[in-house]
């Protein structure tokens, strides 16, 4: 268990997170992606304040804002995806458009 | 026996990462990613950050995964057929995906990364205590003001998702 086992694991969960963006034909499952993605940036950033920080504390603080700032993302993209099922009956993310005004 | 534990932890985040991005149902996708981010809470507690762990599981087990699923259940039908990406799709996806993996760990030098410290991090510094602390000191080195920006940042979004996601767009006379 070393700061670079850490970056690895995150290394590897962005990138099953930027293949599920890509592949997911649903636009639910392209933000589950995004979830994967900022629990990796979560992972690494703690993993750096956990091996060499100077401060550690503001190092564990970090993580927090960005959950704050991933929960905001979420509700307002959720509410997007609300007004669009409403307007279009379906979520495929190969056919978008809808979404001017 | 934390390393055990670290590669144990590492290895069901990364199955459930992958559950997460390749379960037909998003129901099951959206539980896969309930269990990685528990596990993810494993890890911040071996990384002896108690505070995020439990952020962790309060914010986006508690809160962003419950949401999910709410605008799951009322977006999908019983009937919906599931349709898999396309091969293109696939293809494009493993390439970047490969590609953005393979690089840095082609390049990551281990003899680059930070020294690490001399003595094991304390547990006083992820704890509640210390970040308390650290969040409401208006001096320098403290946290205060983007913590006050964050709160602000939260009002302001969920009054946009409450008015993006109602019913009817606004008419003239509920405004005049």
């Amino acid at each position: 268990m070393t700061l670079y086992h850490c970056v690895a694991l995150s290394l590897i969960l962005l990138a099953i997170g930027v293949y599920g963006m890509l592949t997911r034909p649903n636009f639910i499952g392209v933000l589950l992606s995004i979830e994967v993605i900022m629990n990796a940036a979560n992972l690494n950033v703690i993993g750096f304040a956990h091996f060499s920080a100077q401060d550690p504390t503001a190092g564990a603080l970090f993580p927090v804002f960005v959950m704050a700032v991933s929960a905001c993302e979420m509700a307002v993209a959720l509410a997007i995806l609300i007004a669009l099922f409403r307007g279009k009956g379906h979520l495929d993310s190969r056919r978008p458009g809808g979404l001017h005004g | 026996m934390s390393d055990i534990l670290f590669y144990a932890l590492a290895g069901l985040l990364v199955i459930f990462s992958l559950l997460v991005v390749l379960a037909p149902n998003l129901v099951h996708a959206a539980i896969a990613l309930v269990a990685s981010f528990f596990m993810t809470a494993g890890l911040y507690l071996l990384l002896r950050m108690e505070f995020v762990a439990i952020a962790q599981v309060l914010v986006y087990i508690g809160g962003v995964v419950i949401f999910v699923v709410i605008t799951i259940l009322l977006t999908t039908r019983l009937g919906d057929r599931h349709v898999p990406p396309t091969p293109r799709q696939r293809l494009w996806g493993l390439l970047i995906a490969g590609a953005l993996l393979a690089l840095p760990l082609t390049y990551l030098d281990p003899t680059l990364l930070p020294n690490p410290r001399a003595t094991p991090l304390s547990a006083e510094a992820g704890g509640l205590t210390a970040i308390g602390t650290r969040l409401l000191q208006p001096s320098a080195g403290g946290f205060l003001a983007p913590f006050e920006l964050i709160s602000l940042l939260l009002l302001i979004a969920l009054i946009g998702a409450v008015v993006i996601a109602r019913k009817h767009p606004p008419s003239r006379r509920d405004n005049p």
